[in-house]
């Protein structure tokens, strides 16, 4: 057993893709083999542990702080052709009106729903992980409520992001009138996603697509997250698992407290600063063998749907919930990664 | 109308989705069929609530108007709480009283007044010889804290009753004294059986009971699959594959594991077979049933 360093002393703040990435990535290496025409042979892929970046201290916690205890759902998005960012206020018209015709159609109409609404796109300031990604930008939908009682804001209806975090590997294939967001994130009803999708793909010739997120990136997110520093836990460590086979789903969770989570990933984890595959293997595996031993059931043949960490929580139907701010670059920046990899 | 029971009616009804609204409402019984005809159902919800109220405020509504409402409420949305099961006894050689529900209401409310001065009692009978009971909480010198009550479903024929796990912890106690007086037992224990499933709960308990409280009911599913089964843990790691994982930690993993599923106990004897589970089952997984447990604390021994 080759001896390691003890925990790694914080390395020193970067903003550079290379150094979130160290060797290539699982989609590098896909690209690299269908070029090549040759089949694909695994060597350990890496990836940094999520730290600070120099950026994301400039984004303002309090702005951002709607973004987190929100479940979003995930999209991948293809380029957005001629978008431009000194437009947004037309395009909050266009959307606006967009929505009002389609509901007078019928399409879409929830009882009591109300037509008096507004549409508002806002960019979202340092939400990016290099200098070169595009800003990021939000679409909401406002109520415009008709009772005196509530203010004259509104609630906020629907919540959409567009994002881009570490995405160079999208960015180099495209050209100028192209603008790469691949990650979208929405929060609200579905019929208004659908509606706001349609229009985005009309305007800008993109396409929205469901991201799923497999057993295997859970069980890398649930690696990485639990790697995070923390100063202290605002969640347990919870996976859960659905099992096929029974004549209806069984549904297996199991919850570990973060600090022993922490212990044991402390305990699997060797290199500095990054997380191997051999390391998520491992530290799954002592979470299967742990759980096999007093129940002797093979976790590892059953599906894992959910992680959960104090720093994020993922659903294999591609839902997300992140709870650090902390850590909200590392996180989108490994979605990202996955978006990226849908649209290829 | 006091502005706090407003307050309280408009949050209750605020809860209700939309397509169980006029239901509920029926079975409150409270606005009169005239009154629920002049609302407009498919205006938004707010604008429907506002018209609710004003017709509670015409019609003078009470509290105890409103707690029944909740109660109404919670019989239908039931597996939002959790439910602890108590077991009463009669000490030995008691004669089984006839059970009288009016004398029981009484009692119950009565003790609970006496204790506490501030707290809100209400009842509702069902079927099957049940009452829901709900109480909300105050003290000698605070008023009831009606968002925070705590429901009770008594089986009158039965030592059993479900009470939806409270925060209010303190209250407990009171609360099983209340109980077993006023239905004429003599002692009470908490049962280590919980579940979000009523149903599955008295499959479990009424089962071993009463033989002639299934035969009653043989229509009945059997609810027990929809139980669930939670295990905590507090044991160290120790792993086969590789021996100096965790070696030097003497403290023990603190784990919490939970199966669901609709048929809970149709699909744990099913992982054998798959090949997921090793045969025979451990035990963990096949005691529910004779043990009258759900959940379990293992620690190294």
């Amino acid at each position: 057993m080759d001896s390691y360093n003890a925990p790694e002393s914080t390395p020193s703040a970067s903003s550079r893709p290379e150094d979130y990435f160290i060797g290539a990535t699982p989609l590098q290496k896909r690209l690299e083999s269908v070029r090549k025409h040759s089949s694909f042979i695994p060597t350990p892929p890496r990836r940094k542990i999520p730290q600070c970046s120099q950026l994301q201290e400039d984004v303002d916690p309090q702005k951002v702080a709607f973004l987190l205890h929100k479940q979003w759902t995930l999209y991948s998005l293809t380029p957005l052709y001629k978008f431009s960012y000194s437009n947004l206020k037309e395009y909050s018209r266009l959307l606006n009106a967009f929505i009002v015709a389609e509901k007078q159609k019928g399409l879409a109409v929830e009882v009591g729903e109300d037509f008096n609404i507004k549409v508002i796109f806002s960019t979202l300031l340092g939400m990016k992980g290099a200098q070169r990604d595009p800003e990021a930008f939000l679409v909401q939908i406002l109520s415009k409520s008709q009772l005196p009682s509530e203010n004259r804001q509104g609630k906020v209806l629907w919540t959409g992001w567009f994002c881009c975090i570490f995405g160079d590997s999208l960015l180099e294939t495209v050209s100028e009138d192209f603008t790469c967001l691949p990650l979208f994130l929405a929060n609200g009803a579905e019929s208004n996603t659908a509606i706001i999708g349609t229009w985005f793909q009309k305007t800008f010739d993109c396409y929205f697509s469901p991201l799923a997120i497999n057993a295997f990136n859970l069980s890398w997110m649930a690696a990485m997250w639990t790697a995070c520093k923390m100063d202290h836990y605002v969640a347990t460590t919870e996976f859960l698992w659905s099992v096929p086979c029974s004549p209806q789903s069984l549904d297996i969770s199991f919850a570990i407290h973060p600090e022993d989570a922490k212990a044991l990933w402390d305990s699997v984890h060797k290199t500095p600063g990054e997380v191997t595959q051999e390391e998520v293997d491992l530290f799954m595996d002592c979470l299967y063998s742990h759980f096999h031993r007093h129940f002797k059931i093979h976790l590892s043949a059953t599906r894992l749907v959910r992680v959960s960490t104090s720093v994020a929580s993922a659903h294999t139907d591609g839902k997300i919930k992140i709870l650090c701010h902390k850590y909200l670059i590392g996180v989108l920046a490994y979605l990202t990664e996955l978006a990226i990899f849908q649209i290829e | 109308m006091d502005e706090t029971v407003a307050e309280f009616i408009k949050r209750t009804i605020l809860k209700i989705p939309m397509n169980e609204l006029t239901t509920i409402l029926k079975a409150w019984d409270f606005l009169s069929e005239n009154q629920l005809q002049t609302v407009n159902f498919r205006q938004r919800k707010e604008s429907v609530v506002q018209h609710l109220i004003h017709l509670c405020e015409e019609k003078r509504a009470s509290i105890s108007d409103a707690a029944l409402l909740d109660i109404i409420y919670m019989q239908f949305h039931q597996h939002q709480k959790v439910w602890d099961v108590f077991q009463m006894s009669k000490g030995p050689g008691e004669d089984v009283d006839l059970f009288d529900m009016k004398q029981f209401k009484n009692s119950f409310k009565k003790i609970l007044q006496r204790a506490l001065k501030n707290v809100t009692v209400s009842f509702r009978e069902t079927e099957e010889n049940a009452v829901w009971i709900r109480i909300a909480w105050g003290t000698q010198y605070t008023k009831p804290n009606q968002y925070k009550p705590t429901y009770v479903v008594y089986y009158s024929q039965t030592p059993y009753a479900f009470t939806s796990s409270s925060m209010l912890r303190r209250n407990t106690p009171l609360l099983g004294q209340a109980l077993t007086i006023a239905s004429k037992h003599h002692q009470i224990v908490k049962m280590d059986l919980r579940s979000r499933y009523l149903d599955s709960l008295k499959a479990i308990v009424f089962k071993q009971y009463n033989q002639t409280y299934e035969t009653h009911n043989s229509t009945t599913p059997l609810q027990e699959r929809s139980l669930g089964l939670d295990i905590n843990l507090e044991t160290k790691f120790k792993s086969g594959l590789n021996g100096s994982i965790l070696a030097e930690r003497e403290e023990p993993l603190r784990c919490l594991i939970k199966f669901s599923s609709p048929h809970l106990l149709e699909a744990l004897k099913s992982l054998a077979p798959a090949g997921i589970a090793d045969a025979p089952l451990s035990p963990l997984l096949t005691c529910i049933p004779n043990k009258r447990m759900n959940y379990f604390k293992i620690r190294d021994k």
